[in-house]
């Protein structure tokens, strides 16, 4: 049973390139925490609850293997 | 070709191996090459022309002041997407182990009749 | 490939240099491309390559599961003890309260630093107990 997906269609997409809220982390990411990387900056200062859930879901994985290997 | 059009193909592919594969572990690898698919797409979207990686340099070879950086928000929210696709195979292939543990095979149309 | 004294040996001879290079990787996370999840595969790594050329027993010996179950759950708290004490300095939570140093030294960025090291430590752990679970499995029903 071969099923044949029509993956050739594909539009090209229009982004819009200039945003305004980019402008904000770019220049004020160095003066606010002092790091020179602006992705570690986003994800450890400006978004450090999303890391701290993020955690959490990857010890639910280990909850969830560790349950289903489990013997009796 | 540019990357958005390589991420759609790369979902049908990953589409193709989940639906019409009988073997369970081949569903399971359907599954990854799906999440990367989405993760390429999304860094893509971020793209700037002629732009450089969102590192500031301490030296002093970098204008920072009109110097076009590509977009760090995809990236930063990308680490989330690449944990949850590690932890969903991680609990399938556990789920898959046990399945093959209680019925010795591993073939979809041997299992429906089960 | 359990008995072969060439991959034992290589193995580990270049345990210490894989740890290094993930500590490299957590450590210089605000500086180039890397941080704590970067670095906590890496050193799973580590003890795959381990599990992998010298069997699972040996391997137990040395990095004990209960002990990897109490680093990760401590690892967990320690983050949010680390959001906590800028509370009781009268900051919000989670808030870049120590002294951020000079750009593009290592010690600069303030709460960054501890908070790559604990996430690196929960990462590592973390994998190390999906990979042994997955190994132990003895096909009990």
């Amino acid at each position: 049973m071969t099923i044949l997906i029509i993956g050739s269609i594909r539009p090209e997409y229009v982004n819009p390139r200039n945003l305004d809220y980019i402008n904000y982390y770019l220049e004020n990411g160095v003066k606010d925490t002092g790091a020179i990387n602006l992705v570690a900056s986003i994800y450890l200062d400006y978004r450090a609850y999303d890391t701290l859930i993020e955690t959490v879901v990857l010890f639910m994985a280990v909850i969830g293997v560790t349950f289903i290997l489990s013997k009796g | 070709m540019t990357p958005i059009n390589i991420s759609l193909l790369l979902f049908m592919i990953g589409l193709y191996g989940v639906i019409s594969k009988n073997n369970l572990i081949k569903k399971i690898i359907g599954l990854a090459i799906i999440n990367a698919s989405v993760v390429l797409f999304f860094i893509a979207i971020g793209y700037r022309e002629g732009g450089l990686a969102p590192i500031m340099s301490h030296s002093e070879t970098v204008d920072s002041a009109n110097q076009i950086f590509v977009n760090p928000i995809p990236q930063a929210l990308m680490l989330t997407a690449i944990v949850v696709s590690i932890s969903l195979t991680a609990v399938a292939l556990a789920l898959v182990v046990k399945i093959y543990s209680k019925y010795k095979t591993l073939d979809v149309q041997k299992l429906y009749e089960e | 490939m359990k008995n072969s004294k060439i991959i034992k040996t290589l193995a580990q001879k270049l345990l210490p240099f894989i740890f290094l290079f993930g500590f490299y990787l957590t450590f210089h996370g605000h500086l180039s491309p890397g941080g704590g999840f970067q670095g906590g595969v890496v050193i799973a790594t580590a003890i795959i390559l381990l599990t992998l050329s010298y069997g699972i027993k040996e391997t137990e010996n040395r990095f004990k599961e209960k002990q990897l179950r109490v680093l990760e759950k401590f690892a967990i708290l320690a983050f949010i003890f680390l959001g906590l004490l800028g509370i009781f300095f009268g900051y919000p939570f989670l808030k870049n309260f120590l002294p951020l140093g000079q750009r593009g030294c290592i010690a600069s960025a303030g709460l960054m630093i501890p908070l790559n090291l604990v996430i690196s430590i929960k990462v590592a752990a973390g994998m190390t107990g999906i990979f042994y679970a997955l190994v132990k499995y003895r096909g009990e029903i």
